[in-house]
This record gives structure tokens, sequence and C-alpha cells, in this order.
């Protein structure tokens, strides 16, 4: 098994660091435009029974999930 | 926001229209006319700004469009070469992911995706629902609450980065109930005035190795969850951008077709306004000269 699955992780969230890691090692001004395309601002709310739930930042909730499945 | 904003100002300017039709009904004064042909004017500043943004937004969001088709039709060739075919599972619920967006004023373009799962209903209610946009969850949540396990918001206020579509995916993975396969349902652009909502499949692991071609791949087991991760992704990614696309576009012909209107509205206000304006002058030289008759003959 892969270290990072190990981890806990994903292969979109291993991918998503893995370019987060390509575009920081970039030149200045070639990096300021690749950041731009690696950004994201979503919340999200799970349902239950018709029901909203608590709305939750996503990435935060991506990151926690990460965490559990590691210790899983 | 201004579309927020914008809405009393549209509703009223509905309202006098309807007003418009019987003038002679409640004879308007000079001062009432000016000013709702001075709210109008407003109203098309406002929507002739919305359509110059999306004029100049249109164009980056066509082409972010046309490059995520290509991704990702490339990412579904596999599938299709493999000839894989969604699992028949008895009395499992399918996953529907419905891409709309969090904003509104652009013509049918949710709602249109709304009554597409509505219909989908009638034919058979056996599926749960993960609503991107907020749009269609307010739209959605009256009829098919029941239904929705996840909504996410924040989707479209620009053009759609991978970055959101694999953080999507990531939760939808996640999800804990056993479906029989997971359908992205999207607006998919037809030309600049027609949209159709479509739906891009994305394969489990099981309905893939059960693909009758599947035999002239060689991959390992483990790497199968991977790809079907990736290509979950791939398609939302594809959907966003393409829905994102339409809506642009939609938005543009709406505020294309309010200032029309707004511009007509103007006009016949203008000429209601002089004439009401005439007669009111006519009216009073009227009363001026029989005052001055009258008084001479005295």
């Amino acid at each position: 098994m892969s270290a990072w699955k190990a981890a806990g992780l994903t292969y979109n969230r291993y991918l998503a660091v893995a370019a987060r890691a390509v575009r920081r090692s970039l030149k200045e001004e070639k990096r300021l435009a690749a950041e731009r395309r690696g950004q994201q601002d979503l919340r999200f709310a799970k349902w239950t029974n018709g029901k909203q739930g608590e709305v939750r930042n996503l990435a935060e909730a991506n990151a926690q999930q990460a965490v559990e499945n590691a210790a899983a | 926001m201004l579309s927020r904003a914008a809405r009393p100002a549209l509703r009223a300017g509905a309202a006098v229209s309807s007003r418009a039709v019987a003038p002679s009904a409640g004879f308007a004064t000079l001062r009432e006319i000016e000013g709702r042909l001075k709210s109008i004017r407003n109203i098309e500043k406002i929507t002739n700004t919305m359509k110059i943004v999306a004029s100049t937004k249109l164009t980056r969001a066509q082409r972010a469009m046309t490059d995520s088709r290509k991704y990702g039709e490339t990412s579904n060739e596999v599938y299709q070469s493999a000839e894989t075919k969604p699992l028949e599972g008895e009395g499992k619920k399918k996953l529907l992911v419905v891409c709309s967006s969090d904003k509104g004023l652009c013509g049918g373009i949710h709602s249109g995706l709304s009554r597409y799962i509505r219909r989908r209903a009638l034919e058979d209610s056996n599926f749960d629902l993960v609503i991107l946009g907020e749009k269609c969850r307010t739209q959605l949540q009256r009829t098919q609450a029941k239904e929705i396990v996840l909504n996410f918001a924040g989707v479209g206020k620009d053009i759609p980065t991978f970055a959101e579509a694999q953080a999507i995916a990531d939760q939808i993975i996640n999800l804990s109930g056993d479906y029989s396969g997971v359908e992205v349902i999207y607006n998919r652009f037809i030309n600049a005035t027609s949209y159709e909502p479509s739906s891009i499949p994305a394969f489990d692991v099981e309905a893939f190795t059960a693909s009758p071609n599947f035999a002239a791949f060689e991959v390992d087991e483990e790497v199968l969850s991977n790809l079907r991760e990736f290509a979950l992704a791939n398609s939302i990614y594809w959907a966003l951008t393409e829905g994102h696309a339409c809506e642009i576009s939609a938005r543009r012909n709406a505020m294309d077709n309010a200032s029309k209107n707004a511009g007509e509205m103007i006009g016949k206000y203008q000429i209601l306004f002089n004439r009401t304006r005439q007669a009111v002058i006519t009216g009073e030289l009227v009363e001026i000269i029989t005052g001055a008759v009258a008084s001479e003959e005295m």
C-alpha cells in the first residue's frame, strides 16, 4: 500500500497536495497565476431526513476526514 | 450584491407595466409618471451593466468550457472502450449530483435542472441528491428534501477550478450510502440560447470490472478505486465548467431582454409624460383665457 493511502488521503487529495507543491515551486510571476487555480472556498452541509445540518468549511472537513481515515 | 438589491426594483417595474395597460383608469399626475420613468431608467442602467459584465466573462467561460469538455471526454474514453454499463443494482439507490450555482438572474437554467430532477423522480424516485449551489437547493428542498444528502455552497462565483471539483468529489466518495451508480447532472451548452439538462455517468469499481472489454486493460486491482475517484472529480469539473458557461450566457441573454423591455417602457412612458404635460398646459391656458374673457364681459 502506498504511503499516502496509509496516511488516510484519498487519491484526489494526494493529487491536490502534489499540485500545490508544484505550484509553490514555480517562479514568482507564473506562481501567482497558478495559485489562483488552486483556490477553493466552498462550504457544505450534510442533510438528514430532509433537514439541513450544520454548514461547514469544505477544506477543513476534508482535512479532518483524512486524519480520521489515517487513525482507522 | 447587486442581484439582490435589484429585485424589489424589478418587481416595482413589473407592477408599473400592469398599470400601464390601462392609463385611463386612474389619471396619473405628471409627478407620478416622472417618478416611474426615473426608476425604469435606473433599472435599465443596472440590467445593461450586468449584461456587459456577463458578456466580458462569457469568452473566458466558454474557453474554459471547451477545454474541460475535451478533458472530461478523454477521461471517460477508458469507460467507453471498456463498454462499461451501469450496474443494475436491485433496490440500490442512485446518487445524482446536481451542478447549479449560487447566483440567480440568469433565466431558467436552474429551474431547468430542478424540473429535470422532478421528472426523474416521477419515473423512478429511488435516488439520493447531492446539490452544488444554493439555487437548486432552495428549489429542490421544497419537493425533494428527503432525498438530499449533501449540499455545497460557494459554487460558481468564478470559473470553477479543478481543486473545487476534487474537494467535492472527496466528500461524495466518503458518503456512507451504498449506491448503484453516480450520475452528474448539468446544463449542456448547445448554443448561445439553448441549454439542456444532461447527465454524465460516473462508474463504480464493480461496474468497471464487470464491463465486457475489461480484459483489454492491464491494471492492478489497487489502482481501480483511485481511477474511480479521479474520474468522478473529472466529471464534476466538466459539469461545473459547462454549467458555469451556460449560466453566464443565459445571464447575458436575460439581461439583454430586460434592457430591451426597459427601453420599450421608457419610450411608452416618455410619450405618456409628454402628452400629459401638454394636456396640463392646455388645461391651464383654457382656464386663464376663460377667466380673462369672463372678467372682460363683466
